[in-house]
């Protein structure tokens, strides 16, 4: 392990990745990576796979699209296929105030430039042949939304960031950060010290013990929350290509994985804050509920897998993205509350450009770690799949 | 081909009515009380499915549920198990090609709660260990639910017609296929222990203070089971080996063909080569000449016979060449195994080129071992280690077979793979010692728990039991 790096990045999940590799295609050298654990196993390999742009505000849909460019080019710009399909994001309205909310959020997508657009239950049906469209009025539907398979993401940010030069070291945990005088000295880990003078918090779930770590005097509430998710043994792929989600069945979501063709998904049920992940049998019976009601033919198929992640939520269910001014180079970037696959090609474009560059061009004031001091929440996200 | 003479088993009485089940339409004659997988076996079909990737016929190879090599269409309805499923009147069954679509209509399910079911102790498997622990844990005081996903208690002991090694009271003397009806019948007769059958338990789950195992009965409905400890005593699988062409259908693991024979009376093929010559392997032999099957021939890989001395010379007086350092190949044929190529192995394990022989064969046996089903135990979240000497990936667990998670206790093969014996003492040992734990035993009890592990002691004191003591060493957990 190296003694000295000019930026560690605590966090080896899909955003702290991202930012590495960023980092060193903008010409970063000596970028160092941790993880306390695994590449992957705090939040990104336990997430429900989507990326959609479909989102109520502009600074999302803008980050989204941006990011939907990124995920398209991944496997060249990579050099790995990461199994990202564009095959939509589907949203079932039962009712005319939930249509009416969304018929908004089309309009400012539509302003965006993504083509998004309200569908007939019968069309929505075509999309999902083995769908309940029963008491379904319309749907949201965008065919430009998406899925990727997030063991082979990480894999490729890593091996691209290693190819540049980062280096990344799994099971070495940040147990403190040393500051004087409002600058950056040193990590210190389980494995040893590292001088360093630029700290990235991307430690999502784990961000505020990270903050504290570095003594980081800002309010900014990151509180992880249990979600779960469960897979099912495959059927033949194509089925439930899109993602699709039902607010009326308690924000369930599924879709069928692009190549095996398991159905994952899961829904709203959260237990917290807490750093349990123990799976619950009060999800699987809830989840195989909701699944059977939007997909009858569910029933057949055998449940294979649950599992539990966390969705590090803040108070508006946006990220904390940005610089901390009280200490000298620190960055966060956590706090995804659920979107942290999906915006992670985007916001690590982001932030590399904000410590290389000084500005970027991508709506990060949005994600600013001071409004929850400041009092400025955001409206709140659609948080989903 | 349906076995009906047999010198030690009688079939007629195993055997229900008679009826008709289709398959890919075309009807075949069944009986009750027999698996879908049997039943087709019996009417010569030996391919099942298509693989989902490259669509390689597949067919039967563990028989007892553990893989999933014989998934068809019931109904269609796809990836059914038809090893472990009952044959009905009229079921329509289909062979499964690869990832199957879902059916054109469906209805979502009615939803209600699902049947509950309390008892001090829940027993997961109905083998040698879970039986006894069953037995035992409800002449301690508790109340017991027993659960297995088979057609029938017994597990692997229904299939065994060699007589058991050992003392008196570890049934010396008797057949395999006798012990599993003592101990269905101890079981049984005691009112404090329910039984479940068909039943397979899909996940365990705490709540408040108790263990809660779900499962699904005749994967249809969902059953919520409640006990203050568990008992996992899930068996083991059979272990595949890589050569060529080891996924035709006719390559079965050797407690398949044991099913087929001894359990439902249809028999295997015609000419069998066998691979391993430890007792499994040996015994396997044996039981095929006694069901008129010819054995071509045992190949073992280690240069001498891994099985007790008098089974390899009963095999060898009947006439079974045994090739040590011999190993196999591959398999040949278009849809079902015709062919095996045999080759000998230098000092490093290679195949001598040139050594080479073909044994016109339509059925291939693997008695390579077996590895612990620690699936569940392994979703419970109790430690885990890969133990060589016990076969696998096992619990950490301490003298009364408890695991790292309290209330949750083990036996069995699921504990490392040994034998029937052994596994029948460890569920007297667990099967107490949950009863303890639900607080539904008396402390004298624990006497039962020192007497049993004495019998352990003693009969693992011989070369094989120095083995898995090495192992067992190593997941051993220390308590205060």
């Amino acid at each position: 392990m190296k003694s000295e790096a000019k930026t560690v990045i605590i966090g080896g999940g899909i955003i702290g990745l991202s930012i590495a590799y960023n980092l060193a295609k903008l010409g970063a050298e000596d970028v160092v990576v941790l993880e306390k654990s695994y590449l992957g196993n705090g939040s990104t390999f336990r997430c429900g796979t989507g990326i959609r742009q479909q989102f109520g505000d502009e600074a999302n849909i803008r980050m989204m699209k941006r990011s939907v460019e990124l995920w398209k080019g991944m496997k060249e710009e990579l050099g790995y296929d990461v199994e990202f399909k564009q095959s939509g994001y589907l949203f079932l309205l039962y009712d005319e105030e939930e249509l009416e909310s969304f018929k908004a959020n089309v309009r400012l997508q539509n302003r965006f430039g993504i083509p998004s657009r309200i569908i007939s239950p019968d069309e929505a049906k075509m999309i999902v042949p083995p769908l309940n469209t029963e008491g379904v009025i319309a749907a949201a539907w965008n065919h430009t939304d998406g899925k990727a398979n997030p063991f082979r993401a990480v894999f490729a940010y890593a091996n691209a960031a290693k190819k540049l030069g980062v280096e990344i070291y799994e099971y070495t945990e940040a147990r403190d950060i040393k500051v004087e005088d409002g600058k950056i000295r040193a990590v210190l880990t389980n494995r040893g010290e590292i001088k360093t003078g630029r700290v990235i918090n991307a430690a999502n779930a784990w961000a505020p013990l990270i903050n504290k770590m570095a003594g980081i005097p800002v309010e900014i509430p990151i509180h992880p929350y249990k979600h779960q998710g469960i897979k099912t043994e495959p059927i033949k792929p194509g089925q439930i290509e899109p993602m699709v989600i039902s607010f009326k069945h308690g924000g369930v979501y599924l879709t069928q994985e692009a190549n095996q063709g398991g159905v994952i998904g899961g829904y709203e049920l959260k237990y917290g804050p807490t750093y349990d992940i123990t799976p619950t049998y009060e999800f699987l019976r809830g989840v195989s509920y909701r699944f059977t009601q939007l997909i009858p033919a569910l029933k057949y198929v055998n449940v294979i897998r649950i599992w539990g992640g966390f969705y590090a939520e803040t108070p508006d269910h946006n990220a904390a993205i940005g610089r901390i001014n009280e200490v000298d180079e620190f960055y966060i970037a956590a706090g995804f509350s659920g979107h942290g696959f999906m915006l992670a090609p985007a916001v690590g474009e982001a932030v590399a450009e904000l410590i290389m560059d000084g500005k970027t061009d991508k709506p990060l004031d949005f994600y600013d770690p001071y409004r929850f001091e400041r009092g400025e929440l955001r409206q709140q996200a659609i948080q989903m799949g | 081909m349906r076995l009906n003479e047999h010198p030690i088993l009688d079939f007629s009485k195993r055997r229900g009515r008679e009826i008709t089940v289709y398959f890919e339409g075309t009807p075949i004659k069944a009986y009750e009380g027999e698996t879908i997988a049997m039943a087709l076996h019996a009417a010569g079909i030996r391919v099942l499915s298509h693989s989902s990737e490259k669509h390689r016929p597949r067919g039967l190879f563990c028989a007892i549920g553990k893989c999933s090599s014989c998934l068809v269409k019931v109904n269609g309805i796809p990836n059914v198990r038809s090893c472990i499923t009952l044959v009905e009147e009229g079921m329509r069954i289909e062979m499964q090609r690869g990832k199957e679509e879902l059916p054109k209509t469906a209805k979502p399910p009615e939803w209600k709660d699902a049947p509950k079911f309390d008892a001090d102790v829940v027993i997961i498997g109905g083998g040698p260990a879970g039986l006894m622990a069953a037995i035992n844990a409800a002449d301690a005081g508790a109340s017991v639910i027993l659960i297995d996903e088979q057609p029938m208690l017994g597990g692997q002991l229904v299939k065994q017609t060699h007589k058991f090694f050992g003392k008196r009271e570890q049934f010396a003397g008797v057949r395999g296929i006798k012990i599993a009806e003592i101990l269905e019948e101890e079981a049984r007769k005691r009112r404090s222990i329910k039984i479940f059958l068909e039943t397979s338990a899909v996940g365990i789950f705490q709540e408040g203070d108790k263990k809660l195992v779900i499962a699904v009965r005749k994967n249809k409905e969902l059953l919520e089971f409640r006990g203050k400890s568990i008992v996992v005593a899930t068996g083991a699988m059979e272990k595949m080996i890589p050569f060529e062409n080891n996924d035709l259908p006719g390559i079965y693991g050797a407690g398949a063909i044991q099913t087929l024979m001894n359990t439902y009376g249809v028999k295997p093929g015609d000419r069998v080569l066998i691979v391993g010559a430890g007792n499994v392997g040996l015994i396997l032999a044996y039981q095929l000449i006694q069901a008129g099957v010819e054995v071509k021939a045992i190949v073992e890989a280690m240069p001498k016979v891994g099985g007790y001395f008098v089974h390899a010379a009963k095999v060898r007086r009947l006439g079974v060449p045994i090739l040590t350092r011999h190993t196999i190949l591959r398999a040949e044929g278009k849809e079902k195994v015709e062919r095996a190529v045999v080759a000998k192995l230098d000092e490093n394990w290679r195949p001598i080129p040139g050594t080479e022989r073909v044994f016109d064969v339509d059925v291939i046996a693997l008695a390579v071992g077996l590895r612990p089903s620690i699936e569940l135990l392994h979703q419970a979240g109790c430690q885990l280690l890969y133990i060589r000497e016990l076969g696998g990936h096992v619990v950490r667990r301490d003298e009364r077979l408890e695991t790292t998670i309290s209330g949750i206790f083990v036996a069995g093969d699921t504990a490392g793979i040994e034998e029937a014996t052994t596994a029948m003492l460890e569920g007297k040992i667990a099967g107490i010692a949950a009863a303890l734990k639900a607080g539904a035993a008396s402390p004298e009890w624990l006497r039962e728990i020192e007497k049993a592990q004495e019998d352990l002691k003693e009969f693992r004191s011989g070369p094989f039991g120095r083995h898995v003591l090495e192992g067992i060493k190593k997941v051993m957990v220390v308590r205060e």
